[in-house]
C-alpha cells in the first residue's frame, strides 16, 4: 500500500473544497423560502431565548441544519414546520447548555417602534406585562402559545414543530392559554 | 371543556386586526360570555402584537449571506471528513513508533544487563587467574560497541520517528 504524502493530503482537501455541497434545495429556492420564513423564525428564536444576539446565531444554525437535512417534504407547510422544529430543538439545547430560561422583559423606558395611531407608552407597558407573564410559563408552554397565537400554526403544525402528538396539543394549549390569560389579568391586562 | 366552536372565528378576528372595533357585535357578545374565547382574545391579542413587534425588530441577514456561510461550513466539514483517515493513520504510526521504542529500550537494557554479568564474570575469572588477558581485551570492547551503536541509533531514530508520526503535515 502506498504511503500518503503531503501532496495527497493537499489534493484531498482541495477536492473537498471543490466538491459541490449537497444541500436539499438550490440557491434560488432557498432564497425564496428564506424571504418567506426568516423574520418569523428570528421572532420565534428571539422571544424564546430572550436574547436577540443569540437569535442571530441560532438563525444561521437553523438554516444550516435545515439545508443539510436529508428529508423529503410533502409541502411548503411541512418544510416550514420542520424548520421550526430545528429552531425549537436549538432553543432547547441552548436552555440546557446555558440555562436560558428567560424571556426578555423590555425596560419601562425602552422606546417601541412608532405607530400611526398607537400609544407607544401603552404598547411598551403591554409588552412588559406579556414578557413578565411569559417568563413565568414553562418553556414548552411558551413554545406552544407562540406557535399557536403569534405564528398562527394549526394543531398539527404545532405537533410537527414541537415533536408532540397532535391529539395532546389541544389540552396542552388549553392549559397554557389559561395560565397565560390568568397571569395577564392578574398583572393588570391592558387591552 | 377545553375548546369552543367559535375559537377559530375569534382567532381570525384578532389576527386580521378586526378585533374589537370592526368585528360583529354577535361575536363580541359571545366572547363576553365565554371564558375560553375570552382567554383566546387576551392571549392572541398580546402575542400577535408581540409577534408584529418582533418581526419589525428583526434584522435578519440577507439570504445570500446565509447561503454562502452554509456552503463554507459544509465544505469545511467535508474537508475535515476527507482528512480524518490521515489523522487516524498518523495516530496509529505514533503508537507503533512508541511500541518500537519501548521494545528497543527493553532489548538494549537486556543486552546491557547481560554485558554487566559478563564483565562481572570476567572480573571474577581474572581475579582467579583462570582466563587470559587476550580474551578480556577481545570480549569487553565487542559488547561495548554493540551497546554504543544501539544507543546512538535509538537517539537518532526516536525523534525522527516521533516527528514523522506526530507532524501535522
Amino acid at each position: 500500500m502506498r504511503d500518503l504524502t503531503l501532496t495527497d493530503v493537499e489534493r484531498l482537501e482541495s477536492r473537498a473544497d471543490e466538491t459541490e455541497v449537497a444541500f436539499q434545495m438550490d440557491e434560488d429556492t432557498f432564497r425564496a423560502f428564506y424571504e418567506r420564513t426568516a423574520r418569523s423564525v428570528w421572532a420565534y428564536l428571539s422571544r424564546m431565548t430572550g436574547d436577540a444576539q443569540l437569535a442571530d446565531d441560532l438563525l444561521q444554525e437553523t438554516y444550516y441544519r435545515f439545508l443539510r437535512a436529508e428529508r423529503a417534504y410533502e409541502s411548503d407547510a411541512h418544510r416550514r414546520n420542520y424548520l421550526f422544529r430545528i429552531a425549537t430543538n436549538l432553543v432547547h439545547d441552548g436552555r440546557r447548555r446555558h440555562r436560558l430560561d428567560c424571556v426578555r422583559v423590555p425596560d419601562e423606558d425602552e422606546p417601541g417602534l412608532p405607530q400611526a395611531d398607537g400609544d407607544i407608552a401603552e404598547q411598551t407597558a403591554r409588552r412588559t406585562d406579556l414578557a413578565r407573564a411569559m417568563a413565568q410559563l414553562k418553556p414548552r408552554e411558551r413554545d406552544l402559545l407562540w406557535l399557536a397565537y403569534a405564528h398562527g400554526s394549526s394543531h398539527q403544525e404545532i405537533a410537527e414543530s414541537l415533536g408532540l402528538k397532535t391529539a395532546s396539543i389541544k389540552l396542552l394549549l388549553f392549559r397554557a392559554r389559561r395560565r397565560l390569560a390568568n397571569l395577564l389579568r392578574s398583572g393588570g391586562i391592558r387591552t | 371543556m377545553t375548546e369552543c366552536d367559535r375559537e377559530p372565528d375569534v382567532i381570525d378576528a384578532v389576527t386580521s386586526g378586526r378585533w374589537p372595533e370592526r368585528c360583529e357585535g354577535e361575536l363580541r357578545g359571545h366572547v363576553a360570555g365565554c371564558a375560553i374565547c375570552a382567554d383566546v382574545v387576551a392571549v392572541a391579542n398580546a402575542l400577535q402584537e408581540e409577534h408584529e413587534f418582533a418581526r419589525r425588530e428583526a434584522r435578519v441577514p440577507p439570504a445570500g449571506r446565509v447561503w454562502w456561510r452554509a456552503e463554507m461550513r459544509a465544505r469545511q466539514e467535508a474537508a475535515r471528513r476527507a482528512t480524518q483517515p490521515i489523522t487516524v493513520v498518523q495516530g496509529l504510526a505514533g503508537a507503533c513508533a512508541a511500541g518500537l521504542i519501548f521494545a528497543l529500550v527493553e532489548l538494549v537494557w537486556l543486552r546491557f544487563s547481560q554485558s554487566l554479568d559478563v564483565v562481572e564474570r570476567l572480573k571474577q575469572f581474572v581475579s582467579d587467574g583462570q582466563i587470559g588477558l587476550a580474551f578480556q581485551s577481545a570480549l569487553i570492547p565487542q559488547v561495548g560497541w554493540q551497546l554504543a551503536i544501539a544507543l546512538v541509533a535509538c537517539c537518532i531514530l526516536t525523534p525522527l520517528a516521533l516527528y514523522l508520526a506526530l507532524s501535522k503535515q
